[in-house]
């Protein structure tokens, strides 16, 4: 066998073409140039402010700092186990998978749903268009601020809600067990503009022709979407669960302004509010980094399985 | 094309060198001092201004550079994460000195600094004074709407518990709301009732409760904290206690009852000064926090002054405009209108113009100071007698959890005992 | 079949738009008619609440302003140069560790930035940029690379490699061949970058919340944030604040909105 080896055709020669053949000569200096002047800047900024943190935050998370009560200790992996049993934590969890369900789902189907009524030429679609994604564009807090009015127990919804003669309406975002929902769904009207346009663009790369032809051979609207037009959308609708399940993983702005975590402890408090609660007001830097490493473990693990789930599926149809 | 983009940032970059800051509307001067303050409706930016001016043109040599807190009641999480970022302020006011104090962060007071005021040994954190006493606040007592108690019949003030539990039936048989409460992202106008039951009741028979939890030798599952916890969850389980409140934060909470929409406001008598100022077209009444069996108790709490950092790099400086901030009396006085408060300096008494509600608070503070009759106000306190640090927030959002009905009193109680632990 | 769309299309609008129609009617209404009658039009408007927001007297408006323009320009112009460079190299390049390199750079596309943020303060106030709007650009620097280099790297593929190589053989350094040959032809890049990150920074709430501090004066978001503790029983006011701190981003939208859409699927179908 060794033989057989040894008489094997040589592979082919790839990668970096050596000097001693003259023509492909490239020095070293103007290559180490041409990466310091192209790449470095940009990798150097990175690894700084943004590799070289999430290094510290995994140190933090193993010691138990906390400047307001030095001196720091090493722990180990004590804080990751004292956050599996508490309870605080798990709610975090909990609150945080609701919401990033609803925000990746519904967003979606609605978008779906809001970009094939939309699909038409004409001034009054691309108007519509501009209502629905000029949300996108204002800032969380104002979106926060503007619900947080409109959902207030005294506010214009619950007001229109008694007027039409509903005796006690909800507590949208008094009621611990609906206030999550309530900032869910603030969260949606937001997003449910990016989805649209993503869609209406998909569509829009729907060759007509392969419509037409399903219609000749008899198929009604809904055959003709499931057959034709879903799936083309794949890579639209890659994009739109990828970008809200990134987003819906950092949702802090949202629970900040509109209910601080509450009402009560945690009924709308996501892991990242409970990161900066614990580092910051709370002042446990190191338990609150691991809080963190762990997040960025689970965005890191889910987003992967999500996003490779659906490039593979964009591939197979 | 590239190159008037490289000009442009190079224009843009020097102008981001020259910081722009907010302006202050402070006098020039050599000590530059960074003071940290707060926005609420009665403590506008024209307000701190106004003050910052006036301790500046008395003392000068003294830059101010005013910083604002993004929330009022986020103060001291604000000021804790500005120690942690490396910006902690020279001078704070009305921030929580725990944590702080202990971690060696803060300027201790000297006896000499503190000869003016009236209760120089109100906050001592390991013996140490680093809060200056400057004035007293009743927390709470219950403001109430005249005109809607003379409609349900109700002719005295309640005294007991009993008769307050008996006049808030007597006021939802007439469809008003009893209680008027908040929350949102201002936490504390949820545990104003929690504050009036444990100080009335726990206090006053051990004063030094909190002291001795400190000591482990009590617990928040104690009988008698849970007791009076009880009670606040009796009144929401009534329905005296409005639920769907208890996102509202303390603005909107304070309109709503200036705009007549419940009888009674169980707030610190800060309340006093928009209840003056503000409009309402009822009169507005005040009386203590009524207790188990009527004798007189009345929770209060002195300190709310400034706070300096230890490291502040014109310490002298720093220390001068802190003091003569809480001492003049112009400041005083406006104080004393724009929010309320019952300055603690020995030889003040409130100008002659106050409003109403805030002299018949006024008085029933002097009647209490009279009768020795005055404890700490649960929540509120900001020493070594106090709460551990962070854990105010927990009993704000404990309140709420009880009124909504989450958790149960037990639950609650053990909650914070937890929450403790976690602190200490 | 053809009546029924639009009807419901305008119906489905309608509904979605309330609470923007609140903000633009309560923004012109009369202070106090605002908590008594959110929903009405505003008879007869004002813009008393406009004016009073510009001339307040710390100037909290113009100051957040100006701070939210710089950071946010400097920002993306940096941005910009920056990932357009990095990009060129790691898609022209075939070796291994570019390829490492691609994959640690895409990688941060899916950081929340709260993991960095507690360690972010330390590496500013070490190399003292700490509550500078120098240290916030440097940051959204940092962190926005690998937005840019997804988007580069994906346009540089379609620019055939022979327009470089005749450059160069012509004698161009590397640098003349990517700005004159290349960088014109990543337009469509260029502008989603520009657009997104432009948006993105602008409305950015946490970072300057926490890097900037308040010594250096708020941006657009944060003052926001700030003023609502005042301005609580002034409605008015609040709304005003918000209209004004949107119209930037408005103006800038509804100016490029075909590049917006392009910027999106641009990437969908060149992925």
């Amino acid at each position: 066998m060794a033989a057989d080896i040894a008489d094997a055709p040589a592979p082919p020669r790839t990668g970096r073409p050596r000097p001693a053949h003259g023509r492909n000569r490239k020095p070293i200096l103007p290559r180490v140039w041409h990466f310091a002047s192209f790449g470095a800047p940009g990798v150097l900024i990175y690894l700084c402010f943004v590799m070289a943190p999430i290094l510290i935050s995994f140190w933090y998370s193993l010691t138990n700092y906390n400047p307001f009560n030095p001196p720091i200790k090493f722990v180990g992996f004590e804080n990751y186990v004292l956050l599996f049993s508490d309870e605080q934590f798990l709610t975090a969890l909990k609150i945080t998978t609701i919401l990033t369900l609803i925000v990746v789902i519904v967003p979606n189907l609605l978008g779906l749903g809001v970009a094939l009524l939309l699909d038409r030429k004409g001034w009054l679609y691309n108007a519509l268009r501009s209502v629905f994604f000029t949300p996108v564009i204002l800032s969380s807090v104002v979106v926060s601020i503007v619900w947080s009015r409109l959902l207030d127990d005294q506010g214009p919804l619950n007001e229109l809600l008694r007027a039409l003669g509903v005796a006690s309406p909800p507590g949208w975002l008094s009621d611990p067990d609906l206030a999550i929902y309530s900032v869910a769904s603030i969260v949606c009207w937001q997003q449910l503009g990016f989805c649209v346009v993503v869609y209406l663009a998909g569509l829009q790369g729907v060759p007509t022709e392969l419509l037409e032809a399903a219609e000749i051979d008899g198929a009604g609207p809904w055959r003709r979407f499931r057959a034709v037009t879903w799936p083309l959308l794949a890579p639209s609708l890659t994009i739109n669960t990828v970008v809200l399940l990134i987003s819906a993983f950092k949702t802090y702005d949202y629970v900040k302004v509109i209910t601080n975590g509450g009402p009560g402890s945690g009924a709308t408090a996501t892991i990242a509010f409970d990161v900066l609660q614990t580092g910051f007001d709370s002042n446990h830097v190191g338990y609150a980094s691991a809080m963190a490493v762990l997040m960025l473990v689970i965005v890191a693990v889910v987003t992967t399985i999500v996003l490779n789930f659906l490039r593979r599926r964009e591939v197979d149809l | 094309m590239r190159r008037s983009l490289v000009l442009g940032a190079a224009a843009l970059l020097a102008l981001s060198a020259c910081s722009v800051g907010s302006n202050t509307g402070s006098t020039g001067g050599d000590k530059e001092i960074t003071f940290l303050t707060f926005e609420t409706p009665n403590l506008t930016p024209a307000y701190w201004d106004a003050a910052i001016k006036r301790v500046t043109d008395k003392n000068p040599g003294i830059k101010v550079n005013k910083l604002v807190a993004p929330t009022a009641d986020g103060r001291t999480s604000y000021a804790k994460q500005l120690l942690q970022s490396g910006q902690f302020p020279d001078v704070m006011i009305a921030v929580d000195p725990t944590g702080f104090a202990e971690a060696g962060n803060l300027y201790a007071w000297q006896p000499d600094e503190l000869k003016d005021f009236q209760f120089p040994t109100a906050n001592p954190i390991k013996g140490q004074y680093y809060q200056l006493p400057a004035n007293t606040q009743t927390i709470p007592p219950i403001y109430y709407n005249k005109k809607m108690f003379a409609d349900a019949g109700i002719t005295a003030s309640p005294k007991t518990w009993d008769e307050l539990v008996a006049d808030s039936e007597k006021l939802k048989a007439k469809g008003y709301t009893p209680f008027t409460i908040g929350g949102g992202k201002d936490g504390f106008p949820s545990s104003m009732i929690l504050t009036g039951l444990v100080s009335t009741e726990v206090y006053n028979t051990m004063p030094d409760w909190l002291t001795q939890r400190r000591a482990d030798k009590v617990k928040f599952t104690d009988a008698p904290f849970q007791k009076a916890f009880q009670k606040l969850g009796d009144l929401a389980a009534k329905g005296y206690v409005d639920k769907t409140q208890v996102s509202r934060d303390y603005a909107a909470t304070e309109q709503a009852f200036l705009d007549g929409k419940s009888a009674m406001y169980p707030m610190g008598n800060w309340f006093a000064a928009n209840a003056d100022s503000k409009k309402h077209d009822f009169d507005i009444g005040v009386f203590n926090f009524p207790t188990e069996d009527g004798k007189l108790v009345v929770p209060a709490y002195t300190g709310g002054g400034m706070i300096v950092s230890s490291k502040a790099a014109n310490l002298d400086a720093a220390r001068k405009f802190a003091l003569g901030f809480q001492l003049d009396k112009d400041q005083l006085d406006a104080s004393v209108k724009a929010d309320g408060l019952f300055p603690a300096i020995k030889g003040y008494t409130p100008p002659a113009d106050v409003g109403p509600v805030f002299k018949a608070g006024y008085d029933l503070y002097t009647e209490a100071v009279q009768q020795n009759a005055v404890v700490h106000a649960f929540r509120w306190e900001t020493a070594d007698d106090g709460l551990l640090s962070g854990l105010k927030d927990k009993v704000d959002q404990d309140a709420q959890d009880v009124i909504t009905g989450h958790k149960s009193v037990t639950d609650a109680s053990a909650f914070l005992d937890t929450e403790w632990a976690k602190a200490g | 079949m053809s009546r029924v769309r639009p009807v419901a299309a305008l119906v489905v609008s309608a509904l979605f738009f309330v609470p923007l129609y609140l903000v633009l009617a309560n923004v012109f209404k009369q202070g106090d008619l605002i908590a008594k009658s959110p929903a009405s039009l505003p008879m007869p408007p004002t813009i008393s609440n406009i004016h009073a927001v510009l001339t307040r007297p710390d100037g909290l408006f113009w100051v957040s302003l100006t701070n939210s323009m710089v950071v946010t320009l400097l920002s993306i112009l940096v941005l910009t140069v920056l990932s357009a460079m990095l990009g060129h190299y790691l898609a022209r390049s075939s070796k291994r560790w570019t390829k490492v390199l691609t994959l640690i750079l895409l990688a941060g596309l899916m950081i929340p930035p709260q993991v960095i943020l507690i360690p972010i303060t330390d590496v500013l106030r070490i190399t003292h940029t700490m509550a500078t709007l120098q240290g916030l650009i440097l940051f959204n620097v940092g962190y926005y690379v690998p937005f840019g280099v997804f988007v580069f790297t994906g346009f540089i593929r379609s620019v055939p490699v022979e327009l470089e190589e005749a450059a160069l053989l012509d004698g161009a350094s590397r640098m003349q061949v990517f700005w004159r040959v290349v960088f014109p032809l990543l337009r469509p890049a260029t502008a989603s970058v520009l657009i997104f990150l432009g948006v993105w920074i602008w409305n950015d709430f946490i970072d300057p919340l926490i890097i900037l501090g308040p010594s250096q004066g708020t941006t657009i978001t944060t003052g926001i944030y700030r003023s609502i503790g005042q301005y609580q029983a002034d409605l008015g006011s609040v709304f005003a604040l918000m209209f004004l701190a949107t119209l930037p981003v408005l103006i800038f939208y509804l100016a490029l909105q075909k590049q917006f859409v392009k910027g999106l699927t641009g990437g969908a179908t060149k992925g």
